[in-house]
């Protein structure tokens, strides 16, 4: 048993169990925890991981390298867990996993120079004051929402390109954005029942899930704005971000060319908003880059 | 790289703890690019240790601090970059050398930078580190000379 268990195995062993442990306790005991991941959970616990891990190793005196990539492989077992227990998609671990390559790696040097100095009041206080970062951040409330908005110059007059923005036919073309050229879904087809105000619009990607929508503005030629009334739930980034309404604004440059805005607004239940919200605002960009794109091909080929 | 994310994002230093993750981007890009200088490193580390009144702490700004003392002798970031302050005269003579530079953000000060490429340059740093410290520890320099194994 003793082969078994040997210090290297216990690092990686408790540290993924402490952290496994620790979502699990508070999705137990704070219910509204739930279906938001927080700061700490990519962060702080990253953090600790890497420390328990050390305090596994600590007597093997490790240098550098070997720490490091003990720590590499401490990440990808935190990740293969992810998947299986968390049921966390490819992409969605591929954007988490700077974060704990980060963190866990962070963690694992911290805690080498805490051993070495084997100050334990130090130790005890530094991990004391991780635990209790991580549950203020767990009883604070976590709440964002941001809006992305593009724009582009088609050549066409609004009353061609308002046809084209309410509904389209399904796009063709290569997807351009790495996430997309991935596997990660993206916009093929928006369809609608009634080109009136309240009608039901969906749209439509790529693996077939779709976005149910109700336009609650219609003004011909001017603005479309629509509520997002149904998401799919998926594995990937959509459980952890709602769009919540889109909007295409036209404007007639009196030029026989109209200026195309995008706008969409969305809720982020992943946190850090600093890290998250670059990759929220990058995948809602290239989501309206694509629709708009082939919304100013149509139009410029009637 | 290095130089410019110090030129455009240098004033995020003050954001406590983001230097020490970025000296730990460093090291993650220094073992899948140039593993090797890790092991000097840690070189350079457990020699300096050995040296009279000298203590290893992490620098404020990312990076290995050599102290003597309390006051800092210098430090080495992830990347291999070793800053240190000298005297100007001191500097002005390992200048002639021709293998440091000026510091890559304190210009015209006793401040200088060396880049630890090669193991050769991990011994010409750890040199560096012995000026150093034989400046706070004696209040002068008795020789700079360069030792001919490096």
């Amino acid at each position: 048993m003793k082969q078994i268990f040997t210090p290297l195995i216990k690092g990686y062993l408790f540290s993924n169990l402490f952290a496994f442990a620790l979502m699990g306790i508070t999705k137990l005991f704070i219910p509204s925890s739930d279906s938001v991941l927080i700061f700490s959970e990519f962060v702080i616990i990253p953090f600790l991981m890497g420390i328990i891990s050390t305090w596994f190793w600590r007597k093997r005196e490790l240098r550098s390298r070997r720490l490091m990539w003990y720590s590499c492989i401490n990440v990808f077992i935190a990740i293969g867990l992810s998947a299986l227990f968390l049921k966390e998609g490819s992409i969605c671990l591929l954007i988490v996993s700077p974060l704990l390559w980060t963190f866990i790696t962070a963690g694992a040097f911290a805690g080498q120079k805490m051993f070495e100095r084997s100050n334990n009041t130090l130790n005890i206080s530094v991990v004391a004051l991780l635990l209790l970062i991580f549950v203020a951040d767990s009883l604070s409330q976590h709440n964002y929402e941001n809006e992305v908005s593009d724009q582009m110059v088609i050549n066409a007059p609004v009353s061609e390109v308002w046809q084209h923005v309410v509904a389209f036919k399904r796009i063709k073309k290569e997807n351009k954005y790495w996430l997309f050229k991935i596997g990660m879904p993206s916009p093929v087809e928006s369809t609608v029942d009634g080109y009136h105000l309240g009608a039901k619009r969906k749209c439509i990607f790529s693996n077939g899930y779709t976005f149910d929508e109700k336009i609650v503005t219609y003004n011909v030629n001017q603005n479309l704005t629509f509520d997002v009334t149904h998401q799919p739930r998926d594995p990937e980034i959509m459980g952890h971000i709602d769009i919540l309404r889109g909007q295409f604004l036209l404007k007639d440059n009196g030029d026989n060319t109209t200026t195309l805005i995008g706008n969409s607004w969305y809720r982020l239940y992943v946190f850090p908003v600093w890290y998250y919200d670059i990759w929220a605002q990058s995948i809602t960009r290239n989501v309206h880059l694509r629709v708009m794109e082939h919304i100013k091909e149509l139009s410029e080929n009637k | 790289m290095f130089s410019f994310v110090i030129r455009y994002f240098g004033f995020l230093k003050f954001v406590p703890g983001l230097a020490l993750v970025f000296d730990n981007w460093l090291k993650i890009h220094t073992l899948l690019t140039r593993p090797d200088l890790l092991d000097w490193l840690d070189a350079i580390e457990t020699e300096a240790d050995k040296w009279e009144n000298v203590t290893i702490s992490t620098h404020k700004y990312g990076g290995t601090q050599f102290n003597y003392g309390g006051k800092e002798i210098g430090h080495i970031h992830s990347n291999g970059l070793l800053d240190m302050l000298l005297s100007r005269s001191i500097k002005q003579q390992l200048m002639q050398q021709g293998r440091i530079q000026d510091h890559h953000s304190f210009k015209n000060t006793g401040w200088i930078s060396f880049y630890i490429h090669t193991k050769r340059d991990a011994g010409y740093a750890l040199h560096l580190l012995q000026i150093g410290h034989e400046r706070l520890s004696k209040g002068s320099v008795s020789n700079i000379c360069l030792p001919e194994a490096y």
